[in-house]
């Protein structure tokens, strides 16, 4: 499934928490059309340096659907950043 | 011959059950699912398949305030299988150079045999991993497992 949402949690040096929800859902509709537009450039990219192009659009594809669940934590000693990809 | 089935024997050679009793007896214990017996251990319970591969580095001397202290990264196995097949997306003389870059190193592999069962193979025996790195001034403890 395409992640629908990402939930950022940022704190600052200031000891300030933010509390991000990005709705991936709407981004995804808005890159739509660019998308269409630029499939016909990617898939002459493939066919420039010889690579199956509907098989890299699967793969990418494959990539984009499975990215839901991921986790990135990082954390310094004053300031920390997380991301989770719904 | 488990003991159940050497009991029902035993009571047809006594003569306590007729070969017809005892042959019904032991059509039943067949039909039971087998039990753990006291002198063999019990089959261990199939490894459930790991969903997610948890990256950990935790550093416990950071050298400044720019270094991380703790970075955790969780990523879902299907998304890695996915990863793998990025690498018979490597157009061919891009493939050629890698290959050959690996090669001089030491590395005798052919990245375009690379295929998500390898993945697979690795992840099998990839319980638990802990790899320390000393660096001048910062201990890194690298974690990498599957859940």
């Amino acid at each position: 499934m395409i992640p629908f949402a990402a939930e950022i949690h940022i704190r600052s040096r200031m000891q300030r928490h933010f509390n991000l929800w990005v709705p991936l859902a709407v981004l995804w509709i808005l890159l739509f059309p660019l998308v269409l537009l630029l499939l016909p450039i990617l898939m002459i990219g493939c066919l420039v340096v010889r690579i199956a192009p509907f098989r890299a659009i699967a793969t990418l594809w494959g990539i984009l659907t499975s990215m839901a669940d991921t986790e990135l934590a990082i954390e310094f000693t004053d300031r920390s950043f997380s991301m989770h990809l719904y | 011959m488990n003991e159940d089935r050497r009991k029902i024997l035993e009571m047809l050679a006594q003569g306590k059950i007729t070969a017809d009793e005892a042959e019904r007896l032991i059509a039943a214990l067949e039909k039971e699912p087998a039990r753990p017996t006291s002198s063999g251990s019990p089959d261990p319970a199939p490894k459930a398949k790991p969903k997610y591969l948890r990256v950990l580095v935790e550093s416990h001397e950071p050298a400044n305030a720019d270094s991380p202290s703790l970075v955790n990264v969780r990523v879902p196995m299907q998304l890695l299988r996915a990863g793998v097949r990025l690498a018979s997306l490597i157009p061919p003389q891009a493939r050629d150079h890698v290959n050959g870059a690996l090669r001089e190193n030491g590395v005798p592999v052919d990245i375009s045999q690379i295929r998500p069962e390898n993945l697979e193979e690795i992840v099998d025996q990839l319980d638990d991993l802990t790899v320390d790195v000393d660096q001048k001034n910062d201990k890194v403890k690298v974690k990498v497992y599957c859940e």
